[in-house]
């Protein structure tokens, strides 16, 4: 009856029980947006077939999805990480902004060094300045036991001015319309991987990271014991892991991750800081993190989902006048879903049993 | 109430039950942990809806779907864990949900003068106006109590009133009770204690595991036909530790010389920030059961977390084999082999999320042979977890099994498997036994005597005296945080721990009793 | 009046002017929270409630019609938040979050299919200020006080009733029982749930009508976010007033205040970066919380949802 009866049969019985739910939360999403859709004039099938199969009809689409796919597996970690605590990251946005700020700075302070030093740099500027940004909450929840889900939405809305002050009054680029940067060096951009379409190689770093994200959390004792904190805070306590230090720990980890996007942002597509580079892309790591349970293998999946559908949508708004936000509702409406099938089963359970 | 039915996912805990209280009586529901006595009467009070049966009052069907119906069916109910709002009065907790007149303002001096009425009239003197996180237990009872009183019920439910009460106050509480039922009430007393039972229920039903077994009138009842109830054949009630004391032989009783645990003058801060322990002083030696006794709240949880290092030392020492561990973590004295077993095993040591093995783990994670170089050992920890799941008998498909989707009774089991599987030096047991059924109860008190008879030392902090006496070599008692005197196991008695317990210092070498 | 007199008295007009949707915010957070209901959605709801009440007022002429249309979709709001939460037992904090989504985007899917993309964003009118008869003829306290528009009006006679009702009667006893101790309320006839969604929908009300006001006494016209973090520092707020309807509209005052003083100082110049008063009411939310999350005891069930069956901890 244990584990060792898990015969590969069963396996792939019991992963397809677990997709199922997805699929069925993705297409009553689909189903309910496109009566909206509908009902407001317009052709459903198209509008879904744009949405769907701009990423794989052209190189372009494709790289379009991984460009977006890295932010948003970032942001969904940073997310996850401090989640796996029990802790609400809410501010990878800021932390994004903050990191890119960071890189930025490094970039254009240090733009004579060559790649081997300016881009390794560029990186852990990013990297330390996400992770600082996400520390002010960190400690305020540590010191005085202050909400977290508060202090890092309002850290975001900080940042805001934050990047409006470097875009427009310290290193501000005069020839653009739109507040902005002078480019950082060269020696600090991402090297890429295909240059037309350009495709940077801070996909490997993303991939890699949520590789080590992952045996970080399942494989190691000292994420056996965030995991711990996340399940039962007080027993964990009780047990002797330092509870407050693991939240500590986790949010700052989650904000190093958050402002890695934003260097990758900086170092491998903008080559300055713009205004506005952050996007949507926290309510979408959100999103993707809590589809995903939190479950760090299925993060990269749904990750690279929602990056189809946000380069579908911007087709579709392009193509249809059909606003992107239509697709935001739809993940919302995903996600929505797809918690509504934990209580579903869990009711169905409950018949069963009896 | 006829063929009374209710399960929880898998577990059944009602299967047809049935029960006839008559007017004017004291029923006494009895039996073990999982009998189903409380879910049969939160039944009959609303709060669970049961899957089939019947309820007759006075010969007509009625039905009840809330806590509402009950009360207007005349039936009040006064819970184990008391359902009271700490920062409301005792007024307002008391007329919570009456309708009160229309006022513009909420004066309660009407209801207060009800209540002072009531409270004279049973003999349960309470101040109305004083805050409930004030009171002490005995008088939270109380206005637990009157809550039922003030709506004029009928029926009345207490479960496991005594729980928190001192000796003196179980007494008193008996005499109310019997001024109710000359007034007319009946009342239904659930208990898993015999002595209570027999002491004054005029007939006493016994429940075991979800089904009735007999009823019977109090003449006709006896503690060996009763004990026999509640066990079944399950348990050898000649060798067992619970129900006779042939389960305490000769080693069983042996206490050694070397201290393992000294306590010095010890001080912890309490939630509030004030002292809850203050200034302990105490000694557990080797092989010894060292009980402390007390009326719950009075510093025994602060005490336990202290010496597992939970809970900052505010002033004092603690050695652990002339090791002052004063200011050692958690995680290091667990290393050190000090157990825990707390009190609310739910919220202190169960991860509901994480599956078996991972929660049989917890608090050794860090050590061998599950941890190899800051990377778990999942074989090694999926192997130890299979071995205990069948050692100690919990029922689960297997350690992958989320810890939630376990019974209760299994969680229990999951619990104790942890805190026994590992060698222990010093044991810091929290009412070990609540919430456990009478074949896991006996499993820890045999648990415990075999670890005693390896040399262990234990602490067992309990509110239930009986338990105490039964296992314990020595009993401290503890109130406001002050070990108030320390009785050998040749001087128990169970009135002058009660004195003890509310904060009376024993009398002094050759002075003469005070009654 | 002297220059420094009649700068004190439009301070304390804007000061006013600005309580008014953080009041009507945190209130709504504070009722839902007393009865155990923690709701995160304010910002969301708030700016859903901005977009439907100016297309409100816009499409049918008519302010009222407006804040209308906002409090029935900030009432749809807390309806889900109370189905999904306390019916179907969800996590209180996802599902706030997810309908913060869902504010954030239907409100400006809302504006682009009614307006679309244009240059020039259609504009309704204000609010008008209705002077009270009498008493706005008392020098100073008139023009600050009774010289406002009617929702500042009602923000303040909201707190006074909110007050009341909470402390002074038996209905009060019992929802502020529901969020101290659910199983005692239930367990003496109060309805924990009914409780739970009647606190849900009036606080989104609130919060919608909150997010109308901002079109109808600030910019005109919807604008993207334009709520700017005021539902979040809603709900510092109403920590930072201990969930009483009293110290909520105090600690109002102290954030209208701190928002004002930016913008006024932002007009004054003074050489500081503007950039970095905005940050100001942000910052201010922080330092409060600092001192407010040690003092003030929250209600003990808040953001737990209570199921009268549940035996084990999951």
């Amino acid at each position: 009856m244990s584990e060792q009866a898990m015969k590969p049969g069963r396996r792939v019985k019991a992963l397809a029980g677990r997709l199922i739910p997805y699929l069925l939360a993705v297409v009553a999403s689909f189903v309910a947006a496109g009566i909206f859709i509908a009902a407001m004039g317009f052709d459903v099938p198209k509008a879904y077939a744009t949405i769907f199969f701009t990423s794989f009809k052209s190189p372009n689409g494709f790289v379009q999805t991984l460009l977006k796919f890295v932010p948003l597996l970032l942001q969904a970690l940073a997310f996850t990480v401090p989640l796996a605590a029990g802790k609400f990251n809410i501010g990878g946005e800021g932390q994004l902004i903050v990191g890119a700020i960071g890189a930025t700075a490094v970039g254009i302070l240090f733009a004579g060094l060559p790649p081997v030093l300016l881009l390794p740099m560029v990186i852990l500027a990013g990297l330390l300045f996400g992770g600082l940004w996400a520390a002010i909450p960190a400690w305020l929840l540590y010191r005085f036991g202050i909400n977290e889900i508060l202090t890092t939405v309002l850290m975001n809305f900080i940042s805001f001015s934050l990047i409006d002050y470097v875009a427009t009054a310290v290193w501000r680029d005069p020839a653009a319309g739109h507040p902005t940067t002078i480019p950082i060096g060269a020696g600090g951009e991402l090297p890429l991987l295909i240059s037309r379409p350009p495709l940077h190689s801070g996909i490997i770093l993303a991939v890699a990271i949520a590789a080590a994200v992952y045996v970080y959390t399942n494989r190691t004792a000292a994420g056996y014991e965030l995991v711990a904190t996340g399940a039962n805070p007080r027993a964990s306590m009780v047990y002797g892991i330092n509870v407050r230090r693991m939240f500590l720990l986790s949010l700052i980890l989650g904000g190093t991750l958050a402002g890695l996007s934003g260097a990758i942002e900086v170092a491998g597509v903008q080559h300055r800081l713009i205004e506005g580079l952050q996007s949507n892309y926290l309510p979408l790591g959100l999103i993707i993190g809590l589809i995903s349970r939190g479950n760090s293998l299925a993060v990269p999946f749904v990750a690279f989902f929602i990056a189809v559908l946000e380069v579908g949508a911007s087709a579709m708004q392009r193509t249809m006048m059909i606003p992107v936000e239509m697709v935001f509702i739809v993940e919302a409406l995903v996600l929505l879903f797809v918690l509504l099938s934990d209580v579903v089963r869990s009711a169905s359970l409950w018949d069963r049993r009896q | 109430m006829k063929g009374v039915c209710k399960s929880f996912g898998t577990v059944v805990a009602l299967d047809d039950v049935s029960l006839q209280l008559n007017s004017r009586e004291i029923h006494g529901l009895l039996g073990g942990n999982g009998a189903g006595k409380t879910t049969l009467m939160n039944v009959l009070y609303g709060l669970y809806k049961p899957d089939a049966g019947e309820i007759y009052l006075r010969g007509e069907k009625i039905e009840i779907h809330s806590p509402r119906d009950a009360i207007q069916c005349g039936i009040g109910m006064v819970h184990q864990h008391f359902l009271q709002i700490d920062n409301f009065t005792v007024t307002q907790n008391i007329v919570l949900g009456t309708p009160l007149k229309n006022r513009p303002t909420l004066n309660l001096d009407q209801e207060e003068e009800r209540i002072r009425e009531l409270s004279e009239r049973f003999g349960l003197e309470v101040n109305p106006r004083a805050l409930i996180e004030d009171l002490p237990m005995g008088f939270r009872q109380r206005v637990e109590i009157l809550k039922a009183l003030y709506r004029g019920v009928e029926i009345l439910i207490l479960d496991e009133p005594t729980t928190n009460l001192i000796p003196q106050e179980v007494d008193s509480l008996f005499q109310s009770l019997r001024v109710m039922v000359e007034e007319g009430m009946s009342v239904v007393f659930i208990t898993h204690k015999l002595r209570e039972a027999l002491g004054v229920c005029d007939r006493i039903s016994v429940l075991r595991e979800g089904k009735n077994v007999f009823t019977l009138p109090r003449d006709e009842a006896s503690e060996e036909v009763l004990v026999k109830g509640m066990v079944g054949e399950e348990l050898d009630v000649e060798k067992s530790v619970l129900f006779s004391s042939a389960g305490l032989d000769q080693a069983a009783l042996e206490v050694g010389e070397k201290p393992v645990l000294q306590v010095e003058d010890l001080q912890v801060v309490g939630e509030g920030g004030n002292l809850a322990v203050k200034g302990c002083t105490f000694q557990v030696r080797e092989k010894e059961i060292f009980g402390i006794a007390g009326v719950a709240g009075n510093g025994q949880r602060e005490l336990a977390e202290s010496l597992l290092g939970i809970r900052p030392i505010a002033g004092g020492r603690v050695l652990i084999d002339g090791v002052n561990v004063a200011d050692v973590g958690t995680r290091e004295l667990l290393e050190m082999g000090v157990t825990y077993i707390p009190e609310d095993r739910l919220q202190d040591g169960f991860l509901p999320a994480a599956n078996v093995a991972q929660n049989l783990i917890l608090g050794y994670h860090h050590q061998e042979p599950y941890n190899k170089g800051g990377f778990l050992d999942w074989p090694t920890i999926f192997r130890v977890a299979r071995k205990l799941i069948s050692e100690y008998d919990i029922k689960t498909p297997g350690p992958r099994e989320i810890a939630a989707n376990l019974s209760g009774g299994n969680i229990q089991r999951m619990m104790l498997a942890r805190a026994f599987s590992h060698p222990a030096r010093l044991l810091v047991a929290h009412n070990p036994t609540r919430g456990l059924d009478i074949p896991s109860m006996e499993f820890v008190y045999s648990k415990l005597l075999e670890r005693k008879k390896q040399g262990m030392a234990t602490l067992l902090l309990a509110d239930d005296l009986d338990e105490l006496f039964l296992l314990c070599d020595r009993i401290g008692t503890i109130y406001r945080g002050e070990i108030v005197g320390i009785l050998d196991r040749s001087q128990f008695d169970k009135y002058e721990i009660g004195r003890m317990m509310s904060g009376i210092r024993t009398r002094p070498e050759g002075m003469p009793a005070y009654e | 009046m002297g220059q420094f007199e009649v700068q004190i008295v439009n301070f304390a007009r804007l000061v006013m002017l600005a309580l008014v949707p953080y009041v009507l915010a945190s209130q709504g957070t504070m009722l839902g929270g007393r009865t155990g209901l923690f709701n995160v959605a304010q910002e969301g709801i708030m700016l859903v409630g901005a977009s439907v009440g100016f297309l409100g007022a816009y499409l049918y002429d008519s302010l009222f019609y407006g804040l209308l249309l906002a409090m029935l979709v900030g009432g749809l709001f807390g309806l889900a938040l109370a189905y999904f939460t306390t019916t179907l037992k969800m996590n209180q904090f996802v599902i706030g979050l997810a309908l913060f989504f869902f504010g954030v985007g239907l409100s400006t899917l809302f504006y682009k299919f009614v307006v679309g993309v244009t240059l020039q964003p259609p504009l309704i009118p204000t609010l008008q200020n209705v002077p009270i008869p009498g008493l706005s003829q008392i020098p100073v306290l008139g023009d600050i006080f009774f010289t406002q528009n009617w929702l500042v009006y009602f923000a303040v006679l909201l707190s006074l009733f909110l007050y009341y009702l909470l402390y002074q009667t038996s209905f009060g006893l019992e929802l502020r029982a529901v969020g101290e101790n659910p199983k005692a309320a239930d367990s003496l006839g109060v309805n924990v749930s009914r409780m739970r969604y009647g606190t849900a929908i009036v606080g989104g009300m609130l919060m919608g009508l909150a997010g109308a006001y901002l079109p109808m006494v600030y910019t005109g016209t919807f604008t993207e976010g334009m709520v700017q973090g005021r539902g979040w520092i809603a709900i510092a707020l109403t920590f930072f007033g201990g969930w009483s309807p009293h110290l909520i509209f105090l600690g109002s005052l102290f954030f209208a205040g701190v928002e004002v003083l930016a913008l006024r100082v932002q007009i004054g110049g003074f050489g500081i970066p503007y950039q970095f008063l905005l940050t100001l009411p942000y910052i201010a939310t922080i330092f409060v919380m600092m001192f407010a999350f040690r003092w003030v005891r929250a209600p003990a069930f808040l953001g737990q949802n209570y199921d009268r069956e549940k035996r084990t901890l999951a």
